[in-house]
């Protein structure tokens, strides 16, 4: 019952059909994609779609973008990315979280769905434990700080506490649209920014909620497990 | 008695009086206030006669509506508390602020726990920690534009929520919706309460440190959600609601392996809960835990299982049928007792009652297809001021209220979700317990900071 992945490509259950990204087409119309993303991923000026705020609604599929949901295409599902730190100082070398990791969710102002999928990774079918990766309670036994939702105004601060408290060397996980760009709630009263704006994040985890496979390839990646990994989507 | 003036230009849905209450009380439990137009209206429930009040305000408010209003009215960026005021004093007394980091609760939000050591005097539940502001975010938007902010208000009642936003907007709209569009609806809606029941049951064995029955009941969610991509392509059905339609046509086989694959699943949930009833140290943690009297339960306006396990008879299926639940058999489950333990056995009855209601959705399906017909910007509706629906969620009543303008786009949207009117009875109940019993009575309520902060 329990996942195979990473030894094993996910399976399609655990690769839902809204986890898919979209790909431009040649008869992919930009303006009308657009018009339709509710959430300004489409960039019809630059002909480019921003994963990291993309929400994977499929409404563009009526501007003729597609979704590649065949078994080999639910593996461009696995999008994490690492994010090269803004003053270039991001540590080069092996990684220093090669054996057991440590890892903590701060809600910093979610719909709750981001949520469920972080805390599905500890229950039978994906079973985080495996792979040397636990949950913690308590920021100052973090390696790693996962943080899910649209920054709101009033959880800046926390956020910024909590990142504090965590001990060095520390990495910070951006999962899902909200935390990455703000996905649907980026004009609304109570968002702050980006969790970058507010903490320094090293490796993004696009998704609407991503679903825990693209969460657990998150947080190998984030150890440095998934050496060779290629990147070269456009996230930010 | 209907009150004629102003009484024509709102669209009537049934099982709803339009009548002026001076006062709520009793067996009249205050849902909401909202404003539309330049008027004041008010929602009641009539839990003695099973019907929605619409009354005009000036009804008379008394102080225990103090913190639902604040909540209602509450802007970003700040926390609001939410209590009845009153100072409690005394030798030893202190308070301990819990939260919005906070690690027993996955979610932003926060308390403060007034006590003097082990015993919890008095909690004041502190949300708003994540209020996004979806309502204003509506504003001067297309109804279609605004489904995927709705949807992610409360990411596990989304159903729920993208649901009841659709039946009032096509209700504003006039627009005649398919009948299999909406049954399609009601089979996301009950398997959103099988996965969140399911849920609940999981994080409340976890609290009594019940390992096997925690990894038992989250097996059976993730199956569940499992379902849900399946069928409705999303594992929180994101995306499934149209205005006038839906976008996943389920077929006659899809119809007939959704519904073995889910009496499977309840199937080996009645075997985990025959152990649960048979392990003395789980029940023990439950029985008698934070007790809410239906005295409380009605004046303090708690709705859902919370409600149902205070032997409230109330539940949206029933007492605001919208299409289908009208036409299929819906039993509403209550438990007197008004403990953890009676809240627990609701959500497990209803767990139960859902599944064979989903055999009877699956089963009887018409199939008039799942859009309604195309029609573009151009509104039809005669001249509705507003309209609102109420919607059962997981956690209880759900209600929303759609006012659009004369070319079709949200003039103004208020939404009552159900964790917001569930903090002060959660609150009350909580009183004289210990903080051991805390996790068991906020999960047994299934409260959700999204779902009350939206």
């Amino acid at each position: 019952m329990t996942s195979k992945y990473p030894r094993r490509a996910p399976t399609i259950d655990e690769v839902p059909t809204r986890a898919v990204p979209p790909v431009a087409a040649p008869s992919s119309d930009w303006q009308a994609g657009g018009e339709l993303c509710p959430s300004g991923a489409i960039l019809p000026s630059e002909k480019r779609i921003q994963l990291g705020k993309c929400v994977f609604c499929q409404r563009c599929s009526g501007a003729g973008f597609r979704f590649d949901e065949s078994p080999e295409g639910r593996e461009s599902a696995l999008l994490a990315q690492t994010v090269q730190a803004n003053d270039g100082a991001s540590p080069k070398g092996p990684s220093p979280f090669k054996r057991s990791f440590h890892i903590l969710m701060i809600d910093v102002g979610s719909c709750n769905a981001c949520n469920l999928e972080v805390l599905n990774l500890a229950t039978p079918y994906y079973d985080l434990n495996r792979l040397g990766i636990f949950f913690t309670n308590s920021p100052k036994h973090a390696d790693a700080l996962i943080v899910v939702g649209a920054l709101n105004k009033s959880m800046v601060e926390p956020l910024k506490r909590t990142y504090e408290s965590m001990p060095e060397p520390k990495l910070v996980i951006s999962a899902g649209a909200c935390a990455i760009s703000g996905g649907v709630f980026q004009d609304t009263e109570g968002f702050a920014s980006p969790v970058q704006g507010a903490v320094p994040v090293d490796v993004v985890i696009p998704g609407c909620p991503p679903s825990p496979i693209q969460i657990l390839e998150g947080l190998l990646l984030a150890t440095g497990r998934l050496e060779g990994k290629t990147g070269g989507r456009a996230i930010h | 008695m209907d009150s004629d003036e102003g009484g024509e230009d709102v669209l009537m849905p049934k099982y709803v009086e339009r009548r002026q209450v001076e006062e709520a009380g009793g067996p009249v439990q205050l849902s909401t206030v909202f404003k539309a137009g330049d008027r004041d209206y008010a929602l009641l429930s009539d839990t003695a006669n099973n019907r929605t009040i619409l009354s005009e305000l000036p009804t008379k408010l008394g102080e225990e509506f103090g913190p639902l209003l604040r909540g209602l009215q509450a802007r970003p960026g700040s926390p609001v508390d939410l209590d009845l005021g009153g100072k409690v004093e005394g030798y030893g007394v202190f308070t301990f602020p819990y939260g919005p980091v906070s690690y027993g609760v996955p979610e932003a939000g926060g308390f403060k726990f007034i006590t003097y050591g082990e015993r919890i005097v008095k909690v004041v539940p502190q949300v708003n920690f994540k209020k996004r502001g979806v309502e204003n975010r509506a504003v001067g938007r297309d109804p279609k534009d605004v489904l995927p902010l709705i949807e992610r208000s409360a990411g596990n009642f989304s159903a729920a929520y993208s649901s009841c936003f659709a039946t009032a907007v096509e209700e504003a709209l006039g627009l005649r919706v398919p009948s299999q569009t909406k049954w399609t609806r009601a089979v996301a809606m009950e398997l959103e309460r099988i996965y969140n029941h399911l849920f609940v049951f999981g994080r409340l064995s976890e609290a009594a440190a019940q390992n096997v029955a925690t990894a038992q009941a989250n097996i059976l969610r993730e199956e569940v959600l499992r379902l849900n991509a399946r069928y409705f392509g999303h594992r929180y059905l994101f995306g499934i609601n149209r205005i006038g339609g839906v976008s996943a046509d389920l077929s006659k086989t899809d119809r007939k392996r959704l519904s073995g694959s889910i009496r499977a699943i309840v199937q080996e949930f009645r075997r985990l809960i025959d152990y649960f009833l048979s392990s003395r140290i789980f029940l023990d943690r439950l029985q008698t835990t934070a007790q809410l009297s239906r005295q409380d339960a009605l004046t303090l306006g708690a709705v859902g299982p919370a409600a149902r396990g205070s032997d409230v008879q109330w539940d949206d299926r029933l007492t605001y049928p919208i299409e289908p639940y009208g036409d299929i058999y819906v039993d509403v489950e209550t438990e007197p007792g008004g403990d953890t333990m009676a809240r627990t056995m609701v959500r497990v009855k209803e767990i139960y009652s859902s599944e064979v209601a989903l055999r009877e959705l699956l089963d009887g399906m018409p199939s008039d297809g799942c859009s309604a017909q195309a029609r573009s910007g151009a509104p039809i509706m005669s001249s509705p001021e507003f309209s609102f629906c109420r919607v059962e969620s997981p956690s209880g009543d759900l209600i929303q209220v759609v006012e659009l303008d004369e070319r079709g786009r949200i003039k103004a949207l208020h939404i009552r979700p159900a964790s917001l009117v569930n903090w002060l009875p959660f609150a009350k109940c909580l009183e004289r317990n210990v903080f051991t019993d805390f996790q068991f009575a906020f999960e047994s309520f299934g409260l959700n900071y999204a779902d009350s902060d939206r």
